[in-house]
């Protein structure tokens, strides 16, 4: 097979918009940028496939009222958000000017409402996600951005040839998802934005809920194989599609549309969370009072049938992948209901977990840094879209100092022999095990011990079962073409990940939103206003807390002990046996 | 399992959706008209019917 070698400034890895304006704006400062894309950048990953909202602040918003919309909790970084809110609309402007259709009135961007905003914040992309995200890539080609598609990132390389490493992230080792060719990339600064993971979880009777193949956490498995500290992995959260379609949920655009969540006797059951704000609740509230009806097996289901002919058409082309999944799934939605699943569903979810970063986007380790969904940032009340195009426009910034001011570091020839020996190892291995049972044993591993209540036996035995799957069959996957490569190469850093978040789980003895713990069913926030961090330290992983800092609070904390929601309900919940 | 139904006679295998599938699920067989050679991959994104100028594409979903 083939080999490439390239050397660059600033390496970016993903292709989604923390990627985007990483790259950009390291560009604008004059760096040599290089973007490598697992898949085909403006088509990969999670942007291309969002809800059709970019929530944005305006001049002339009050901070006070978004702050009011932060209904997440004290372990989120307000003080970090309210820092994003001018660089959302710089964003905004920009993406204007590439050519984001914007639903506009006149020539001014209109926005909306959405679940747990306290006033309409939300800019409608008039074409979705798609249109939005070719736009942004053709904005970034133009700035002169290089980019790699079809390459999938397997390792970070070191400058000290070591894995965790002392010193310094030096580029990284990947092959062409097609031709098997490797690309060894070296580079002065690292920006990591590959996305989040996502556990593979097939529901009895379902066809889907499985893991896509491009939500595997390669970034978060690389970062934590080089040695940075990962953070609230156990807060990930929980993820929410329609039943048997793999698509974002919609909630952005549907609910302040009209649409409305139904059990199987037709109850509106948001009345018994939030009675106040029914469907336009917090974000956090509305996942898990889904996930909640599911477990209680009431098929909690969108029902669209009060949404307007004329608003049924503009979210046609606002939301076209969720409108076309219903279509193609055979829903008439103005008759029928949608029946919604929710999935564990880790960074994609509510709180934000990944690598440890700061405001520069800085991971623990020098010359690597973290953006988007993959980082511990990401924040969702203020939307998905913006925190990732905001988090890559620091690490951008930050990289590009860093580059300034630093020397290229050779690579360690032996470590990029050693990485590129693994990569092929998977073909050229014979009678191993193969992807297909190995990915549903997983996902049964996962339904039966996880799910969506918590308790430290059935974790301990998950742990347990993962760690035997990963030794006897993960590391003895076969892969018969450069396709079946790179979806070996997820499923081996997913259990990498899987390990981490599992352990964390472990670690975090209380309950919080949508992590409920049966044998800790305490919301606890005197002792646990806390970050359970996680980092490999030889071979093993290293767990430790550390309080959340006084200055993430523009309000308050209270320290108070509150029963879950779960637990002050009457119904029996099902647990996993 | 979704399902892309190619429209053979519109498609003009001029290779967009080979391109640009998120998840690496098709190809242009021997008479250059695209194919699900992942079929299992797909995960019903509707990004290849988005791309086809042509009109080519259907995506059933189940």
């Amino acid at each position: 097979m083939g080999t490439h070698f390239f050397e660059t400034d600033v390496l970016v890895i993903g292709g989604g918009i923390a990627g985007a304006f990483a790259a950009y704006q390291a560009r604008q400062a004059g760096a040599r940028v290089l973007l490598v894309d697992r898949s085909y950048f403006g088509r990969s990953g999670c942007s291309a496939l969002a809800s059709g909202v970019y929530p944005s602040y305006m001049p002339g918003d009050k901070v006070e009222d978004w702050i009011k919309g932060l209904g997440a909790g004290p372990l989120v970084n307000q003080s970090l958000f309210v820092k994003a809110l001018p660089v959302m609309y710089e964003h905004l402007m920009t993406m204007d000017r590439w050519g984001v259709k914007w639903l506009k009135e006149g020539r001014e961007i209109v926005r909306l409402g959405a679940p747990g905003r306290t006033f309409k914040n939300g800019a409608w992309m008039a074409e979705g996600g798609p249109q939005m995200m070719m736009a942004v890539r053709a904005g970034v080609l133009e700035s002169g951005v290089e980019v790699l598609n079809r390459v999938a990132v397997t390792q970070l390389l070191t400058s000290d040839g070591k894995l965790p490493t002392e010193e310094h992230v030096v580029g990284a080792v990947g092959f062409n998802v097609r031709t098997g060719e490797i690309y060894t990339l070296h580079a002065k600064a690292t920006i990591m934005c590959t996305g989040p993971y996502k556990f593979p979880y097939p529901w009895p009777g379902s066809t889907l809920g499985y893991m896509p193949i491009d939500l595997s956490g390669d970034g978060l498995a690389m970062m934590l194989c080089a040695g940075a500290q990962l953070s609230r992995l156990e807060l990930g959260g929980i993820n929410l599609n329609p039943d048997q379609m793999l698509c974002a949920p919609g909630l952005e655009s549907l609910m302040p549309s009209g649409a409305k969540f139904i059990d199987k006797s037709g109850r509106r059951f948001l009345e018994d969370y939030d009675s106040k704000r029914m469907e336009m609740t917090s974000r956090a509230l509305l996942y898990f009072a889904i996930a909640h009806q599911k477990e209680l097996g009431n098929i909690p289901s969108m029902d669209l049938k009060e949404i307007t002919p004329e608003r049924m058409e503009l979210l046609k082309r606002v939301i076209p992948i969720i409108m076309s999944n219903y279509e193609g799934a055979g829903y008439d939605v103005t008759q029928e209901p949608v029946p919604y699943t929710y999935q564990v569903a880790g960074t994609a979810g509510i709180f934000g977990a990944g690598a440890r970063i700061n405001d520069r986007g800085e991971t623990t380790l020098p010359g690597l840094y973290a953006a988007g969904t993959c980082s511990d940032i990401n924040y969702l009340p203020g939307g998905h879209l913006p925190f990732c195009s905001v988090t890559g426009h620091w690490a951008g910034d930050a990289a590009v100092t860093y580059v300034s001011e630093t020397s290229l570091k050779p690579l360690i020839p032996k470590q990029v022999e050693g990485a590129i020996e693994a990569i092929e190892a998977p073909l050229k291995r014979t009678g191993g095990a193969f992807y297909a049972p190995v990915h549903r044993r997983l996902g049964e591993l996962l339904m039966e011990k996880v799910g969506l209540v918590l308790h430290a036996e059935r974790l301990q035995a998950a742990l347990d079962s993962l760690l035997d799957i990963r030794e006897r069959e993960v590391a003895r996957l076969v892969a018969r073409d450069a396709h079946e490569l790179a979806k070996v190469w997820g499923l081996t850093h997913y259990t990498q990940v899987l390990e981490a978040v599992l352990r964390a789980y472990l670690y975090r003895t209380e309950s919080r939103v949508a992590f409920i713990r049966e044998d800790y069913p305490i919301i606890d926030n005197v002792d646990w206003v806390k970050m359970v961090l996680v980092q490999r330290q030889g071979d093993s992983l290293k767990l430790w807390d550390e309080p959340v800092p006084e200055s993430f609070h523009v309000v308050p904390v209270r320290p108070t002990r509150n029963l879950h929601l779960v637990f002050r309900k009457k119904e029996p919940l099902h647990a996993p046996s | 399992m979704p399902q892309v139904d190619v429209n053979k006679i519109a498609c003009t295998g001029c290779g967009i959706c080979v391109e640009t599938c998120p998840t690496d699920v098709l190809r242009l067989d021997e008479e250059k008209k695209a194919i699900m050679a992942y079929s299992e991959d797909c995960q019903g994104c509707f990004i290849c019917q988005w791309d086809c100028s042509f009109e080519a594409i259907r995506v059933r979903i189940r």
